[in-house]
């Protein structure tokens, strides 16, 4: 086995990562920030990169759910071999695959909190009556049915964020790739996203790929990979 | 939620900052509305399709000097004349000096043949041709006249004059309806009340309105006219009715260029305006124009939906603006139009009006595509990093 290459439990990888590489220029200066990655992660998995700042961790992240390109390597996500497919094909690869949770939950201020879940499916084919139906779901998932008509700022931390794992799910994606989703949170409210986070992967068999500092989060997860100056260090089996 | 719905809310976002860029809009697009409406009414004054086949005689020296009637003769008798009228502004006023409209001493006996398109001549019965020529203290009136002032036929005008120092007291024989309302905005009477009332205009007259047979006979009539009187007492200067009245539209100056150096002023202005607010509006929203990306926008569809919240903004403040413009042309039609009949047709067209729709949108447009361009392209990880 590649010294990058780890086990993560066996079975049918879902993400599949073959010599990535990834250096930004500043001028004529290469700033290289992952080598060599070998890496593949199995469907129904949930791992916590993890790492200093600058290790690559969310660059790492960023590649996997196709908002960003590797400068080197191959990446199979869902089937597709990402490199292949334009910017177009990519957004629409996207939204078919990968939901997304961010640090700041990042939801449009001026659209309820229902209008946020729904926005992912004005890009599907569904009408307007299914697409109700799946925002309702997503919201009674998450337990803000009765906020559904509310703007994010009259919403708690929690609950946005938790009206940003409805639109994460919305469109049913494969992987959901969460970005410090508890950094802007309170200790409570942190936990009940992570829990939340743990059903969507316990039960319904989402694959979770999730960048974090805290440990307590990283603890949510199955499997830690730790990233350091670019490289993959070492992978850690969560034992709960 | 619909397509439209999300880019009204969009635009809601700033409501302080939508409500300040819809109102300078409002103000651009009614002020260059007018603008060009008042040039088009200027336009038609010199554009008049009826005016193609009738010349003005007047005095060299200016429209105060006066000619002799007996030039009448001579003018009658080339054979491209069709008919002539001796016409006199009188400048009268009707009860109040404020109630003032355009009022005539003309030939009753051509006016019918000369302006005929202007009286509707074809709607006129001959009898009520009859009747005017038969009261010699009556006058016929436009429509838009008679009614801005409630007359009727058969009631009593007395006109107090401005120019001449007669009142004349005229009795209504015919109300006329025209094609354009500004030509139904005047007063004629008979020439012969002039002359009576005022003994140094007997046989004189300040113009002539001459009909011709062919327009293409023109040219050379008028030459041969101010040949004719060339070195008399009352040399003439002869030319077509649009440049007659092109002469008075100068005496405003170049109104053309100053108006379309004031609507490209405004629109330029207006760019610059939008663009900034544009510019600064969707450089606010890095973040979420990458987290829509994220979830599968492409960077086109983004770049359309900004592109549809601009030509909205542009084309709400444009829809207001000219529904503005149109409130202030009725206004203006009823203020001025009875003191000055060609602002009797001023109106806001739907040529003007679908200008001034096509350069907001184009105004829309190229404000906001430049700064949608460049955050559509920018990477999605570098919005996202703008977030907080």
């Amino acid at each position: 086995m590649n010294a990058n290459r780890f086990d993560l439990g066996g079975g049918e990888p879902i993400i599949t990562l073959r010599g990535i590489a990834k250096s930004y220029w500043r001028e004529a200066l290469e700033i290289p920030v992952l080598q060599g990655i070998d890496l593949e992660i199995p469907i129904g998995s949930y791992v916590a990169l993890m790492g200093p700042s600058g290790s690559g961790k969310t660059t790492l992240l960023n590649l996997v759910a196709g908002i960003d390109r590797p400068t080197g390597g191959t990446l199979e996500v869902c089937g597709h071999e990402l490199n292949d497919l334009d910017d177009d094909e990519l957004a629409a690869w996207r939204n078919a695959h990968v939901g997304f949770i961010f640090q700041n939950y990042n939801l449009v201020p001026v659209l309820t909190a229902f209008e946020n879940v729904e926005l992912p499916l004005l890009l599907t084919s569904l009408g307007r009556r299914a697409r109700r139906e799946r925002v309702a779901e997503a919201l009674a998932l998450v337990n803000l049915t009765d906020k559904q008509w509310n703007y994010p700022r009259q919403l708690s931390g929690g609950q946005e964020q938790r009206v940003a794992i409805a639109r994460a799910i919305v469109t049913d994606p494969d992987i959901l790739v969460a970005d410090e989703p508890t950094g802007a949170l309170d200790a409570k409210n942190a936990e009940e996203v992570l829990g939340l986070m743990g059903r969507l992967n316990a039960d319904m068999g989402k694959t979770i790929v999730m960048v974090t500092h805290d440990p307590k989060a990283a603890h949510h997860a199955r499997h830690q990979i730790h990233l350091e100056k670019g490289v993959l260090d070492r992978a850690v089996e969560v034992n709960r | 939620m619909r397509w439209l719905a999300l880019i009204w809310k969009s635009l809601l976002r700033s409501r302080r900052r939508t409500l300040l860029i819809v109102g300078s809009l409002v103000l651009s697009v009614f002020t260059v509305a007018v603008l060009q409406s008042l040039l088009t009414t200027l336009d038609s004054i010199t554009s008049n399709p009826n005016s193609g086949n009738r010349l003005a005689v007047r005095h060299k020296s200016g429209i105060t000097q006066m000619l002799p009637r007996s030039y009448e003769t001579f003018l009658r008798q080339q054979p491209e004349v069709e008919t002539v009228c001796s016409l006199q502004w009188f400048g009268g006023y009707y009860q109040d000096p404020r109630n003032f409209f355009a009022n005539f001493a003309s030939d009753e006996t051509t006016i019918f043949q000369t302006f005929r398109e202007e009286f509707g001549l074809a709607n006129l019965t001959e009898a009520q041709v009859k009747e005017y020529l038969r009261d010699g203290a009556g006058c016929i009136v436009g429509e838009s006249l008679a009614l801005k002032n409630g007359w009727k036929v058969g009631d009593v005008v007395p006109l107090t004059g401005t120019i001449f120092p007669i009142n004349p007291r005229l009795t209504i024989r015919l109300i006329f309806k025209s094609s354009r309302p500004s030509d139904e905005n005047v007063l004629h009477f008979h020439y012969k009340v002039l002359e009576e009332g005022v003994p140094r205009m007997k046989g004189l007259t300040g113009a002539f309105w001459v009909r011709v047979h062919r327009p293409e006979d023109i040219p050379r009539l008028i030459e041969r006219v101010d040949r004719h009187f060339a070195n008399s007492a009352y040399e003439t200067l002869t030319e077509t009715e649009s440049a007659f009245n092109l002469a008075f539209v100068k005496m405003l100056g170049n109104i053309s260029a100053i108006i379309q150096g004031i609507t490209i002023a405004v629109v330029l202005a207006i760019l610059i305006v939008t663009a900034n607010t544009m510019g600064t509006a969707i450089r606010e929203r890095g973040a979420e124009i990458a987290v829509f990306r994220a979830m599968g926008f492409s960077a086109s569809r983004v770049l359309s939906l900004l592109l549809a919240e601009g030509v909205l903004l542009v084309g709400l403040g444009a829809a207001l603006g000219l529904l503005l413009a149109q409130a202030a042309a009725g206004g203006v039609r009823s203020a001025m139009g009875a003191v000055m009949p060609f602002f009797a047709d001023f109106e806001i067209t739907s040529a003007t009006a679908l200008l001034c729709l096509a350069g907001a949108l184009a105004v829309g447009l190229l404000s906001t595509f430049i700064p949608a361009y460049a955050a559509t392209r920018r990477p999605i990880t570098e919005g996202l990093r703008s977030v907080g």
